[in-house]
């Protein structure tokens, strides 16, 4: 649902489609532990970031539209019926072709990623901003220093 | 409109305006500092919130022409390849600053006698020691005694904790045989003067959400108000009056909703950094000065010094918990301080330990350097750096050179329609070389800390953090811009006290070493208030 009733934001296609590359950007761990990055939803993550970027927004629309282009050649259902093979030909080709496009959406979609409350959990880490709890650390250990407290003066005198 | 006169006038709201505002205020005189920033609220800080690290890319950047704040003015860097980075607000760049606060060595105020470059200052170590203990105490220092580097000094506060990562690279220097030791940090390791203690959040350079960090919005200035002093913010000063007595009178500025307005003062002080303050006064023009206030000798402007920066990241096998603690001050090393004529450059450097890298940063890093593809092989690159990196800076002694200058641009202007700045730079021969030599040795050290590999990056493009030379001091007011204590040789009642008086640069970072020389210039304007325009 568009936050601005004048931008419908991204069709149900779209989002199918965008879903399906987001998925071969960041694919599901072999192990299981990392979602994908369509799995993890986070096409409705690059259409909040292209709302709050004015510049981002025909960027995201045309690379878009330039993947349907290049699915239909392969297949009338688009992208997100192509076999694996040729979405991964569609993407690189895409990567060759609209230069602008592809680094940023890998951009935002690995720091939309990684920021991800499963993804950080999965990191190891508590899905938390660092304040207020903070971070505890190791204890600090100065015997570590005894060897440059037996060096002579560093700083010139004259 | 006109404002009630008062007797000394502040522009600016940072690291040096505060100390002196705060100085003075026990003088009883009327004294009002205008900021063209507004008070920071701690709880709009990036490490309270979940998208912290993407924040850095917005509204707290390093740079004023990306944040897009009103408060900022933007600076056309294009022809440097080091980029400004500051921040406006109560408080100034302390807000964004990673509270790094090493003392200058006594040899970096003779460098002309000692090395045969640049000049020496107009004071040395010994007058300033005073200035800086008084300063470890108001901004509440952590620190560890017995440095072999300095003289001998004592912090008020322990040290920031070095955590795995510190301690790691510390066995790494000890391997080698080179110096390294706590740094000393304006951060507040214990409850401090009403500051809550650090507690590792690790983005000190967005502002700390806690208060631990000593930026001086809440060390300086909370007290300084209590005393008596008027801080005005949103009030951007465009330029600086004179009397027919070649007297500054006061300022015009525009207010929080971009009204001009005038501002008498007896005393104008000026604490705008390296490029605010040379800007403000070449914008300045009057008959008397149709060159900029306060430039008979022409210096206003140059000598230009940053401190060049190399950035060296060791990749490691073991997790190094790189994303907890102060970003910007584990450990220091200064091995490489003191001049060696054998290196083939003259002056040096220091080593700062930086932290290791949260998760979007490490993503997007090995995104720049094509470690972290997409597809099939993401996860797999992405656990091999993740939390297995530790950065490191170098910080390298820049010389006055007249070339590297700012001025005024001649289309940028700011959101009020003043004159934005313009910097012109270039690195050095001398510059070049120490910055090939510290990479060399910083890959060494991290090598021997245990890194599998490295990545250098030198000169680091958005480290211009510390800005100087632009108003030099000295005895000669045809070689400097003001005298031995920050006044004007031309403008008697006009005084600059921020880093665009710096003579040198040294190789380390310069806060401590502002706010020291500013307590000075206060003292001696108090002690010769009865004749201060003599």
């Amino acid at each position: 649902m568009s936050e601005d009733a004048s931008d419908p934001g991204f069709t149900d296609d779209e989002e199918r489609a965008l879903s399906a590359v987001l998925d071969e950007i960041i694919p599901p761990s072999s192990d299981g532990r990392f979602p994908g990055a369509g799995e993890l939803g986070l096409s409705r993550y690059i259409e909040q970031t292209q709302r709050r970027n004015p510049d981002l927004g025909p960027v995201i629309q045309q690379g878009l539209s330039a993947i349907d282009d290049l699915a239909c050649s392969r297949s009338p259902q688009g992208f997100s019926a192509l076999s694996k093979q040729d979405r991964l030909d569609v993407l690189n080709e895409l990567a060759s072709t609209q230069p602008g496009f592809f680094p940023s959406l890998i951009f935002h979609t690995y720091v939309g990623y990684y920021q991800n409350d499963r993804v950080v959990e999965a990191l190891g880490l508590e899905a938390r901003p660092p304040f207020p709890k903070g971070y505890e650390m190791e204890a600090n250990d100065f015997t570590l220093l005894d060897g440059v407290r037996q060096r002579p003066k560093l700083y010139r005198v004259w | 409109m006109s404002d009630e006169p008062v007797d000394v006038l502040i522009v600016g709201a940072g690291a040096s305006g505060a100390a002196m505002a705060w100085s003075l205020a026990d003088t009883r005189m009327k004294i009002l500092c205008l900021e063209q920033g507004d008070w920071m609220d701690p709880a709009s800080y990036p490490s309270a919130s979940a998208d912290w690290e993407l924040r850095r890319f917005g509204d707290f950047g390093l740079s004023p022409n990306h944040r897009g704040r009103r408060e900022d003015y933007p600076i056309n860097d294009s022809e440097s390849p080091i980029a400004v980075s500051n921040f406006n607000a109560v408080g100034g760049s302390t807000i964004l600053y990673a509270a790094h606060f090493p003392r200058w060595h006594p040899s970096d105020f003779k460098v002309k006698t000692l090395d045969g470059v640049a000049d020496d200052w107009p004071l040395d170590y010994e007058r300033l020691e005073p200035y800086y203990v008084q300063n470890d105490r108001m901004m509440g220092v952590s620190g560890l005694a017995g440095d072999p580097a300095y003289p001998p000094k004592q912090m008020p506060l322990p040290p920031v904790s070095l955590g795995k990562l510190g301690h790691t690279l510390a066995r790494g220097f000890n391997k080698l045989g080179w110096h390294w030791w706590p740094s000393d940090s304006a951060i507040a390791t214990q409850a401090y003067e009403g500051r809550a203690p650090c507690i590792n959040l690790g983005p000190c350079i967005m502002g700390c959400a806690q208060g631990a960090k000593a930026s001086t919005d809440v060390t300086y200035w909370p007290a300084a108000l209590r005393a008596g002093v008027e801080l005005r913010t949103r009030s951007r000063v465009r330029e600086i009056t004179i009397a027919e007595n070649g007297m500054a009178d006061g300022v015009i500025y525009y207010d929080a909703d971009g009204v001009e307005r005038k501002q008498k003062a007896e005393v104008v002080v000026l604490a705008c950094n390296g490029i605010g303050t040379p800007r403000l006064l070449l914008n300045s023009r009057s008959k008397l000065f149709p060159d900029g206030l306060a430039n008979r000798s022409g210096l206003v402007g140059k000598n230009l010094m940053f401190h060049p920066y190399a950035m060296v990241i060791g990749l490691f096998d073991e997790p190094l918990e790189g994303y907890k603690g102060p970003t910007g001050c584990c450990i220091m090393s200064q091995e490489f301080y003191e001049t060696d004529p054998t290196r083939g450059f003259v002056r040096g450097y220091s080593f700062e330990i930086l932290r290791g890298m949260a998760p979007v940063a490490t993503a997007l890093w090995g995104m720049s350097l094509g470690r972290i593809p997409w597809g099939a092989e993401h996860h797999r690159a992405y656990a091999d750096l993740f939390d297995r990196t530790a950065g490191m800076v170098v910080i390298c002694e820049d010389l006055p050179e007249s070339h590297n200058r700012v001025t005024l641009d001649p289309d940028l202007v700011d959101s009020d329609g003043i004159p934005a700045p313009k910097v012109t730079y270039r690195l050095s021969e001398n510059s070049t070389k120490m910055l090939e030599h510290c990479v060399a040795r910083a890959e060494e050290v991290l090598e021997a800390s245990g890194a599998r590999s490295t990545t250098a990056e030198a000169p680091l493009r958005p480290a211009g953090w510390h800005l100087m030379g632009t108003a030099r001091m000295g005895t000669d007011s045809s070689k400097s811009v003001v005298n031995e204590w920050g006044r004007s040789h031309d403008v008697p009642n006009l005084f600059i006290i921020d880093g665009s008086i710096f003579v040198t640069a040294a190789a380390v970072n310069p806060t401590c070493t502002i706010q020291a020389l500013t307590l000075y210039i206060a003292d001696m304007i108090k002690k010769n208030l009865a004749n201060l325009f003599d």
